[in-house]
């Protein structure tokens, strides 16, 4: 089934962009990097360590990403601080008190005690919570993470048992964060029904009109009123593997 | 004691077994053939070699006895069990023509060559050690089977058990001094059956390189044997965590990754003795202990030049994490214990609830 006329919006900036491909690329390499180590018992990860050249390689790999990882969170902080003070900031990121209702009747809507969906502004609940576990769960990945590179430096101003405490916490929370991505994410960003096989517009930066008027009917009618009003309408569940693009 | 035993029969391997029973039957072989012959009996040689003073002046010009205390050999291992000529294979006639040796270490190091004509396995464990290192590389002073075990006087080399440090500290005698000293030399001496004697750790024969990298990588599982078991650990009221709570510690996880890589690890990894001590290893609760808390600081800037007063407290000292040693450790993997599940359980169910709303509205 070919839509008629597909035409395409921009979502995301060239820097959104960027930022997202780089946070993919270091979060696979920390992930294997340092699970490998957490769980270095296990067959599988001494296979990747001795893989990557022993122990002191696959540690080098796993902190020269962790400093360009944390770089990136600084330019990412940093951009949004500028965004703010220059007053171009929309608090389009920061929950409030919707996304709680959103949840609460897409939750309603799963167990068929509604029919009615959720209508998102430009980011939903969901996505709102990846991001800010990964600035949250980030931010206590890199502080851990140097407490463990600069331990001696670290028991100069804390008291020392918290560095073993920052071992299971760096261990735990990148296991928390690997798991909430291949779930959560990978559900959300390729298998969902809606989605799959993947959403391309993280990459590409456009999102086709039809997609934005279902997803984000709000930002939809409030950034693009010129269009026609049939847009309100929810559309039907497309099938399977049928989503227009 | 046993068990380095059995280590080394493990590393000698099928092959040294089959070697073995080649010797063997050589062996029996030339005894056959000195039977057949003829054998010199014991008391034929005695007629010379039993008289003291029976000497023999050496190309160094110094004097070698030739005497031979029939009482002693007769108390030694081999007494009742050898002939003279066993060893000394090249006597086929009384009298015999004498040898020239230029000089005493020369006598040993070709008598020493026989002993491997029965005891073959702990000679191919010599061909590994560093002694024979040692001695192939041109060091004549290298011990070879006679200086530790004797030649005519061989007694169980380990009986008493102390012994065996007296024999190693015969060159050793530094080290054997440190180690008679230690928590394990002091209980040696007082008679403690359990406490590692030099053998224990370095093998008999197959003595091993103690400055390679990988005999010091190999020393947590070493200390281990001892350490990690629990009944002869119960007695002393020592923790058997002491190789779990290494392992699991970065030290520990450095070391143990090292073991199984073939490259020269560029970094160097903290294993039991250097913190404990080598031969000095004091109890821990001693006051002159290195890893006593007062002086655990100086301990890690051994490695760690710039640590400070907290820093010592970031190792748990050998305890698991527990409300009592540790809690903030404890709770934390507490947390995340209950955590992790309760939000990725959370995450699942409500992909299944999606997914389930997917299928009913087909």
């Amino acid at each position: 089934m070919k839509p008629k006329e597909t035409t395409f919006v921009r979502r995301f900036s060239r820097r959104q962009r960027i930022e997202h491909f780089a946070v993919m690329v270091l979060f696979t390499i920390l992930a294997v990097t340092g699970l490998a180590q957490e769980f270095f018992h296990a067959g599988w990860a001494a296979g990747i360590i001795a893989g990557l050249g022993g122990i002191d390689r696959t540690r080098w790999i796993h902190r020269a990403s962790g400093w360009l990882f944390t770089a990136l969170a600084l330019e990412h902080f940093a951009n949004q601080m500028l965004a703010v003070m220059r007053g171009r900031a929309r608090p389009s990121m920061v929950p409030n008190r919707k996304d709680m209702r959103d949840a609460m009747l897409t939750l309603r809507y799963y167990l068929r005690l509604s029919e009615e969906k959720a209508a998102f502004d430009r980011y939903d609940y969901r996505q709102k919570f990846e991001y800010w576990g990964l600035v949250l769960g980030g931010t206590i990945m890199i502080l851990t993470g140097f407490m463990l590179l600069y331990p001696m430096q670290a028991a100069r101003m804390l008291p020392g048992q918290l560095i073993p405490a920052a071992v299971i916490v760096h261990g735990y929370e990148g296991l928390l964060a690997f798991l909430v991505v291949i779930t959560w994410h990978i559900f959300n960003a390729h298998l969902a029904p809606d989605v799959f096989p993947g959403d391309t517009s993280i990459f590409t930066g456009k999102i086709s009109r039809e997609r934005m008027q279902k997803e984000h009917p709000l930002e939809y009618a409030r950034d693009y009123p010129e269009l026609p009003a049939e847009a309100a309408e929810p559309a039907p569940e497309p099938a399977l593997g049928a989503k227009p693009h | 004691m046993q068990q380095s035993r059995q280590r080394e029969k493990a590393s000698s391997g099928r092959w040294g077994a089959r070697l073995a029973r080649l010797a063997l039957g050589w062996g029996l072989l030339g005894m056959a053939t000195a039977l057949a012959q003829g054998a010199i009996p014991n008391a034929t040689c005695l007629a010379c070699h039993g008289q003291a003073g029976f000497a023999t002046r050496l190309g160094d010009g110094s004097s070698l006895s030739l005497y031979v205390d029939a009482r002693q050999f007769a108390h030694s291992v081999h007494g009742g069990k050898l002939a003279c000529v066993d060893c000394h294979t090249d006597i086929t006639t009384a009298p015999h023509p004498p040898r020239p040796f230029p000089n005493r270490r020369a006598v040993s190091l070709t008598y020493y060559q026989v002993c491997r004509n029965c005891h073959f396995e702990q000679y191919t464990r010599l061909l590994d050690s560093i002694h024979f290192t040692t001695l192939s590389k041109g060091n004549r002073n290298a011990p070879v089977c006679v200086d530790c075990h004797g030649a005519h006087d061989i007694q169980p080399p380990n009986q008493p058990r102390s012994l065996i440090s007296r024999t190693c500290g015969k060159c050793h005698g530094q080290i054997e001094q440190v180690y008679l000293r230690s928590v394990h030399g002091r209980a040696l001496v007082d008679g403690n059956p359990d406490v590692p004697v030099c053998t224990d750790c370095h093998q008999a024969h197959a003595i091993a390189n103690p400055l390679a990298r990988s005999w010091h990588l190999n020393i947590p599982q070493l200390c281990a044997r001892c350490h990690a078991n629990p009944a002869l650990m119960a007695k002393y009221k020592i923790s058997t965590q002491v190789l779990t709570t290494y392992l699991a510690d970065f030290h520990g996880m450095t070391a143990s990754l090292y073991r199984k890589e073939n490259i020269t690890p560029a970094e160097f990894t903290a294993t039991c003795t250097d913190c404990h001590g080598v031969h000095d290893i004091t109890p821990v609760t001693g006051a002159g202990s290195k890893v006593i808390k007062a002086n655990l600081l100086k301990t890690c800037q051994r490695c760690h030049p710039g640590a400070t007063a907290n820093f010592p407290a970031a190792w748990l000292g050998h305890y698991a994490p527990s409300l009592r040693h540790a809690p903030l450790v404890y709770g934390v993997k507490m947390f995340y214990g209950i955590f992790i599940p309760f939000i990725i359980g959370g995450l699942i169910l409500q992909i299944l609830l999606h997914l389930w709303r997917v299928v009913v509205n087909r």
